[in-house]
């Protein structure tokens, strides 16, 4: 067996087992049995590679975070805690009379402001004047008032878009049930929901 | 809804962890992210070589994980499921960086040049054990394609088909970048040996 | 010996004189120094002030922090190749006597993960992964390549500026984007109210999408720009100095990008719900 037919075959050798053939040149030649036992050193020392780092805690409470909005985590009802379970909300299935009141409610709106000149058409009021669509968003208001009083304002106002900005995603998506774009912005005004949420519970920045 | 126990003396068992976080359980699902985090992470700080983009592939996979655990059944270890998401995940992240998963083939190198040797004095033999932070430095210094396989194959144990069944090539072309990787970190162990007993 | 005292404490009095003299009553400076190996991360979690980060040679991290009350302290760890800052706000604390204002200098190729609730952040000349998280920051990035850019506010305006061949995510709610001369292998941009405006040559053969629920999108772009545009509004207004409707039939590469006269060719998507989009011609 020459060198470059042994160096050929190293792999399997280094992983399995080797002939009779390849075990005489391992012992004959010098150079050979070098760079193999080389190679079987750092194969064999990348196992202490394994599971040795720890990610950072804020990894975790990311997850926890986008687990809670989702709904995927649900505390039970007698338990207190600040950290809301939205998802409930979230899912098609509880949104179909909310969408439906929305459509409904746009619809008449849009009839109204049809029927008046530009000029009587009232103002939309901010959205910061706006009631909250749910309890959820109600008690991370209330978090952010207690950890940040001073970012509760933003939070609000950004929560009505996104609110908006899902309600708009959820009703095209149920017009256009095949359209894959639909389904896209669908999930980007989740993402955004998430985003909040996520700013607001970020306990690094308490 | 009861609320979570846990095991007088100790904490859930996997198995419970399981079925309770499948119940929507905040701690079990915590409980599942303590087993297993340092694993995950591990694999995708090395197969990434950047902390921040682990500890974001580390988050994905295990949200990834646990949106889906409602599907789980029990046919297969909890961890190899994971295992296989994580590495799917950054996979997936190292095709959107227009990264090579597995170079096909490296122009910048033959068969023969890996085993050149230098003319003069003879080569010092690698031996005895590598340091830890030594071989993770060499491993992160590996290209991106021969990083992934490495990692795969000997610092988490993946099988040749497995891995040419993730990554989308051959076991041959598998076997042969392992190779490659294996003598990459050769040369570069030795030069660091070298540098390091030079070092007064 | 008398003398030499005397002098030396008037020479004392002088230096602690004008080192106080850029420093306002209650304010306190603090500097952080670390060596760092290439590929570190520095995080820093600040609640209020501004952040800036600037290249430096060598290997060393240089932190300047002005606290602007004793309402406010900084915390800071090295672990591997970890650096952590953080500004802690003790009882009492609100977001003008817990402001802290970081001045950064940092080896290039040092990751950066930044979090804070006001800002502003800027972050300059980095060959490094940028990810920052910020509620109403103002957020400038610029000059940086090959790497991640990653950019969430909630309302702070972002702006990123001479950002080359990397991946670039921006998620606003309701701050405004405004890329000037970005471009790469992807660029998104997610926005619900605030507007996206794009000035560039959406080159690289890259993926571009501009997403918003009701902000506007305008973008601007060289006339002979290799893309494949398309724009989608479900209430709002398209208006494109470029055809849309054409169909451009190209062969595909391996990479699943397109190329024409062998220039690659970028995938242009411009969504957005209810917003106006303006796509022009330079």
């Amino acid at each position: 067996m020459t060198c470059k037919e042994f160096q050929e075959v190293l792999p399997d050798i280094i992983d399995g087992g080797q002939t009779v053939e390849q075990e005489s040149h391992w012992k004959a030649c010098r150079e050979c049995s070098d760079l193999a036992s080389e190679l079987t050193l750092v194969s064999q020392q990348a196992k202490i590679l394994r599971g040795g780092d720890e990610p950072s805690p804020r990894v975790w409470n990311s997850i926890e975070i986008a687990l809670r909005a989702e709904g995927l985590i649900r505390q039970p009802a007698a338990a207190f805690t600040l950290v809301p379970s939205p998802a409930p909300r979230w899912r098609m299935g509880w949104l179909v009379p909310l969408t439906a009141t929305f459509l409904l409610t746009l619809g008449v709106v849009d009839y109204y402001l049809a029927s008046k000149p530009a000029d009587q058409v009232a103002v939309v009021q901010p959205a910061s004047s706006t009631k909250p669509v749910d309890d959820d968003d109600a008690q991370m208001l209330e978090a952010v008032s207690m950890k940040t009083p001073a970012m509760r304002a933003a939070y609000e106002a950004n929560l009505q878009d996104v609110n908006a900005y899902i309600r708009d995603a959820e009703a095209s998506a149920r017009n256009n049930p095949a359209d894959e774009e639909a389904q896209e912005s669908l999930m980007e005004a989740y993402s955004q929901k998430n985003m909040v949420y996520e700013m607001a519970f970020d306990r690094s920045l308490r | 809804m009861a609320t979570a126990r846990k095991l007088q003396g100790g904490e859930l068992s996997e198995a419970e962890a399981i079925e309770r976080a499948k119940q929507g359980d905040a701690d079990a699902f915590q409980t599942l992210y303590n087993l297993h985090k340092r694993r995950v992470y591990s694999l995708c700080l090395r197969m990434t070589a950047n902390t921040a983009e682990a500890e974001d592939l580390t988050q994905e996979a295990f949200l990834q994980l646990f949106r889906k655990i409602g599907t789980f059944r029990g046919e297969s270890a909890f961890s190899t499921w994971l295992h296989r998401m994580s590495v799917n995940v950054v996979l997936m992240r190292l095709r959107k960086k227009n990264l090579p998963v597995v170079p096909l083939d490296d122009p910048l190198e033959t068969e023969e040049e890996t085993t050149k040797k230098e003319p003069g004095a003879a080569d010092p033999l690698l031996t005895g054990s590598v340091d830890r932070l030594r071989i993770q430095r060499a491993v992160e210094s590996l290209p991106p394609g021969y990083r992934t396989i490495f990692v795969l194959h000997d610092v988490e144990g993946y099988e040749h088909n497995e891995i040419a069944e993730l990554v989308g090539c051959s076991i041959g072309n598998s076997k042969s970048q392992l190779h490659k990787a294996r003598m990459k970190l050769r040369d570069i162990l030795k030069t660091s040996r070298a540098e390091k007993a030079k070092t007064p | 010996m008398k003398t030499i005292n005397r002098r030396s404490v008037k020479l004392a009095l002088i230096v602690v004189v004008s080192a106080g003299a850029t420093l306002v009553a209650g304010e306190t400076k603090k500097e952080f120094r670390f060596t760092v190996r290439p590929g570190s991360t520095v995080s820093i979690v600040n609640p209020y002030g501004p952040i800036s980060l600037k290249p430096a040679v060598g290997n060393q991290v240089l932190v300047t922090v002005t606290l602007h009350s004793d309402k406010v302290e900084v915390s800071h760890e090295q672990s591997g190749k970890r650096v952590e800052l953080r500004s802690q706000l003790l009882p009492g604390a609100d977001q003008t006597s817990g402001i802290a204002e970081y001045a950064v200098f940092i080896p290039s190729t040092t990751n950066v993960n930044l979090h804070a609730n006001t800002g502003p952040l800027r972050v300059e000349k980095l060959h490094g992964d940028v990810i920052v998280e910020a509620v109403s920051a103002l957020v400038e990035v610029r000059d940086i390549n090959n790497v991640h850019v990653h950019i969430k506010t909630m309302n702070g305006p972002i702006t990123l500026s001479n950002i080359h061949q990397g991946h670039v995510e921006v998620t606003s709610i309701s701050g405004d984007v405004n890329l000037n001369s970005v471009s790469g292998p992807l660029v998104q941009v997610n926005s619900s109210s605030g507007k996206i405006r794009y000035d560039g040559d959406f080159g690289a053969g890259g993926d571009y999408s501009l997403t918003s629920h009701t902000g506007d999108i305008d973008a601007v772009a060289p006339a002979e720009a290799p893309i494949d545009v398309t724009a989608q509004t479900v209430r709002g207004k398209v208006d494109s100095d470029f055809d849309l409707e054409a169909k451009r039939i190209v062969p595909r590469d391996d990479n699943n990008k397109s190329s024409f006269l062998g220039k690659a060719w970028s995938l242009v998507k411009l969504r957005s719900f209810s917003g106006k989009i303006h796509l022009r011609k330079r």
